[in-house]
């Protein structure tokens, strides 16, 4: 019986891995946002592609979450700019004004997880997850450094195949709660994607937000990386700015 | 703007309207329609492109295994040129292990039935034996390795290196038939006095002939080259100082020589009239073996030349059936591939792009055509209305362009365009699938290529292993003339060196030079394409060609200077010599008939054409230059060829 004491201590010190993720998902959820952002792909070989884009984002209750996209840089796609209306149950809605050919396009996909801007990073990184969509639980040196691990598995076909993963595994700072790190497996359960946060701004009221982070698919050697730069919080945002009219002013 | 993955279910078996609407799908895809989908539906194609990372063998190595674990109930094929390269290596070595045993055996029992005892079988046998062996061993003491060209070094061996051996032993024959005792060492002064120089020059000329091939730009070929000299001069050697020995050490005595199978009797009943039409009308050969050469020779316009690699192979060979399926069914699998360096986004360049891929979709040959351009009309297409101008056309402007790749970023994955667009929009790369990698659709795109490329302000650069083969084509013709020219003038200036007489170099040279002719035309009017192969086909011919001119010179000379008449020293030296240059051109025929049983297209045809160039090279030794020696009376046939000084 003694032996199996030094267990139950650890296990009894653990604090609910739904409780972390909820902890951490409250620090950075905010209402809205305005921000730089700069994307800066580099392929296997070196290669690199860079946009500099103002992100606008809402977030209603719900699940609902509004992102307006202006492209700043390189210089012969700026004005492009993107209305994303990311439904929580059903496909994303896309449009994108081209100013150079005076159109607006709607644009249609049924894969799920897709990819933002044709990054590593999917247009669900660009969000806070809803915590319903995953049951948690501690992996086994969960709280054994500074850190929580916790593996989030999607509680249905339909939310896994939503999201793009299998599986996420998140270290969490113990300290602050904030996430640090975040692995990402694919449907064969293999390791595809890593994201780090570099690190978090710290807004007005207590909350953070992304400020750097970096994601590698480990699929192609490629990275991404994405800094938020002239972040404004809680802006006032009326709904009618995320619309197609705005989308082409 | 729809991107979207193609097949998102399969539907189950019993689903025909779920299975009638993926058809559809598919066949209305112009992204999948004859690229993974054949459009009868009845095949599909998955394409892989190997890396650098593991040798191509490891890789077809694992690519085989996992087809092996998923065949199912469909037959799987596996071609492309990977798969060709492997086979043709696995073929060659084949083809040497079981052809040059081959060739021996069969050269062996012409030899039984023309020089009768084994005894004298042996003799030039083992000359062929030592010498292939000397050849083959220098390969990988050079450090070279065996290729589908230096294949036939030891077929060619085989076919030259006992031709020495045989005017030897038959020498040696005919002395012993004249039915009196004569002493060994008389015998062997008696073989080695007749024979010794012609002998000796009609070696040296072959080499120097054969050392034209140094002049090809194709490096198998030059040392086919080096090799194939290496290995007539130690046949030389050997000739002329082991088979003199083998027949001092005959333990028997000599007078009671059997008559081979194919014997005296039956030379005779063949060279006798030969001889007699030859005395009686020599001016009718003459004119009716030029006709006849002019007619042939004019089948040379139409003569093809062929790299495709993937014809090396029958057609009943897998490799090449799964390239015919390609070629048919998904727009082929060899592929010229343009790089366009310079602002790809820029509308100049974009539009040439577009003129080039719609330019080449339409040529003859071509299966497929994948550019940037083709995407951005796509895309263009999803942005505007078929009523609108802008619809299905490159856009006027640089920003217009980049708009339509961001759109497409957006939408779909970046890494579709990876193989026609790098990431920093800097390089385009057309690619150009050939359902006919032919020489002539190739020169034909690639003209076109250039034409249109001609002022884009862009760097261009054609590539592609189809284009590889093209120059390799053009090396081989410019290779094939250049060692050709090289051999007939060495050929020419030697035998006029010999005999002491321009006329008699000129003389000398025209069984060879008709042949070349006869051989080229034949190829022209029967289809078959020059390759790397047959083009090396004129080293051999050169081999045999001279040497049995020389002879029959040579002989002939010895017996007017003996006193006989013209018509005399015909009769004799056709009976004599005439009958070691068949039984020699026997040999060599017979010897390459076996090629016929290649592995490889390419190997078989050329066993048919060393047929003709040999049976060619024959007549023109025993029918045209008896012929024109016997209307022509050149001087340089009187004269003495043993001394330097003139008679």
């Amino acid at each position: 019986m003694m032996l199996f004491l030094p267990y139950f201590h650890i296990s009894a010190q653990l604090p609910d891995a739904d409780e972390i993720m909820d902890r951490g998902r409250e620090l950075t959820l905010m209402g809205s946002l305005n921000a730089n952002v700069n994307l800066l792909i580099t392929e296997k070989n070196g290669a690199t592609r860079n946009r500099t884009i103002a992100m606008t984002t809402k977030s209603y209750p719900g699940g609902l979450e509004k992102r307006l996209i202006r492209f700043l840089e390189p210089a012969d796609v700026r004005g492009t700019s993107m209305l994303v209306i990311d439904n929580k149950d059903k496909p994303d809605e896309m449009w994108i004004y081209l100013p150079a050919l005076k159109k607006t396009r709607r644009i249609v996909s049924s894969e799920k997880g897709k990819s933002f801007m044709s990054s590593e990073f999917s247009n669900a990184d660009m969000s806070t997850p809803a915590l319903s969509d995953f049951s948690n639980k501690h992996t086994a040196n969960s709280g054994s450094a500074d850190y929580w691990i916790i593996e989030s598995i999607p509680v249905n076909d339909n939310v896994a195949d939503e999201y793009g993963f299998s599986k996420k595994v998140s270290h969490i700072k113990k300290e602050n709660y904030l996430v640090t790190k975040m692995e990402y497996y694919n449907f064969d359960d293999e390791l595809f994607k890593t994201i780090e946060v570099r690190s978090y701004y710290p807004l007005s009221n207590g909350k953070y937000t992304i400020e750097d982070m970096a994601a590698i698919n480990h699929s192609n050697g490629r990275k991404s990386e994405i800094q938020f730069t002239n972040l404004k919080e809680n802006v006032e945002i009326d709904d009618s700015f995320f619309t197609i009219a705005n989308l082409e002013r | 703007m729809i991107v979207d993955p193609l097949i998102k279910t399969i539907p189950s078996e019993g689903d025909t309207a779920g299975i009638n609407e993926l058809y559809n799908d598919i066949l209305n895809n112009p992204f999948a329609r004859n690229i993974v989908f054949s459009s009868d539906m009845t095949s599909a194609s998955i394409t892989a492109t190997i890396n650098n990372t593991e040798s191509e063998s490891v890789v077809l190595a694992k690519v085989d295994s996992v087809v092996a674990a998923n065949t199912g109930n469909a037959r799987i094929m596996k071609g492309g040129l990977p798969y060709i390269r492997l086979h043709i290596m696995k073929d060659v070595k084949r083809d040497a292990i079981v052809l040059v045993p081959l060739a021996l055996i069969v050269m062996l029992l012409v030899l039984k039935l023309t020089l009768g005892e084994w005894r004298s079988v042996f003799m030039p046998f083992s000359v062929v034996l030592l010498s292939t062996g000397i050849c083959m061993g220098l390969i990988p003491l050079i450090g070279w390795k065996l290729s589908i060209i230096t294949l036939l070094v030891p077929i060619l061996l085989i076919a030259v290196g006992n031709n020495y051996g045989i005017y030897l032993v038959t020498k040696f024959h005919d002395i012993c038939r004249k039915g009196k005792y004569i002493p060994k060492r008389e015998i062997i002064n008696e073989i080695i006095r007749s024979l010794k120089k012609p002998l000796i020059y009609s070696g040296l000329t072959t080499i120097a002939g054969i050392l034209g091939l140094l002049t090809h730009s194709i490096i198998p070929a030059r040392q086919m080259g080096v090799l194939a000299a290496a290995g007539v001069l130690a046949a030389l050697i050997m000739s002329i100082l082991l088979i003199p020995g083998f027949i001092y050490i005959r333990s028997k005595r000599t007078e009671g020589l059997k008559a081979p199978f194919l014997g005296n009797d039956v030379f005779k009943k063949i060279l006798n009239p030969l001889a007699e039409l030859i005395i009686r009308y020599p001016g009718h050969i003459i004119i009716y073996s030029v006709i006849f050469t002019i007619v042939l020779s004019s089948g040379m316009s139409l003569l093809k030349i062929e790299t495709n690699q993937e014809n090396y192979f029958p057609k009943n060979n897998p490799v090449r059936q799964a390239s015919d399926i390609i070629n048919r069914k998904f727009g082929g699998s060899q592929t010229i591939s343009v790089m366009i360096a310079g602002d790809i986004k820029d509308p100049v360049i974009m539009r040439r792009i577009d003129e080039l891929t719609r330019e080449t979709e339409h040529t003859d040959g071509v299966g497929q055509v994948f550019s940037i351009s083709q995407a951005v009309r796509e895309m263009s297409k999803a942005v505007f209305l078929p009523e609108e101008e802008s619809y299905d056309q490159i856009p006027s402007t640089r920003e217009s362009i980049a708009q339509l790749f961001e759109l497409y970023n957006m939408s779909g994955n970046y890494d579709d365009f990876s193989q026609m667009l790098n990431l920093e929009n800097t390089r385009a790369h057309v690619l150009i699938k050939l359902s006919d990698p032919s020489n002539v659709v190739i020169k034909n795109v690639n003209n076109k290529i250039q034409t249109i490329t001609k002022d884009i302000p862009a760097e261009v650069t054609t590539g592609g292993y189809a284009m590889i083969m093209a120059d390799f084509a053009r090396s081989i013709i410019k290779g094939q003339i250049f060692s050709l020219g090289f051999a007939l003038i060495t050929v020419f200036i030697l035998l006029s060196l010999i005999f002491k007489s321009f006329r008699g170099g000129l003389t000398g040279s025209i069984p060879l030079a008709v042949s070349i002719l006869i051989l080229f035309g034949f190829m022209g009017f029967t289809g078959i394409a020059l390759d790397a192969a047959t083009a090396l086909l004129s080293s051999i011919m050169i081999g045999v060609g001279v040497d049995f001119t020389i002879q029959y010179i040579w002989s002939f000379s010895n017996n007017i200077r003996n006193g006989l008449t013209y018509e005399e020293s015909t009769r004799t030296s056709l009976r004599t010599i005439g009958r070691s240059i068949i039984i020699n051109a026997l040999t060599v025929m017979t010897g390459f008939s076996v090629l016929v049983l290649s592995g490889f297209s390419s190997i078989r045809f050329f066993g048919y054409l060393v047929l003709i160039s040999i049976g060619s090279c024959l007549a023109g030794a025993i029918i045209l230059i008896p012929a024109i020696i016997m209307k022509f009376r050149p001087g340089f046939v009187k004269a003495d060829m043993n001394t330097l000084k003139k008679q």
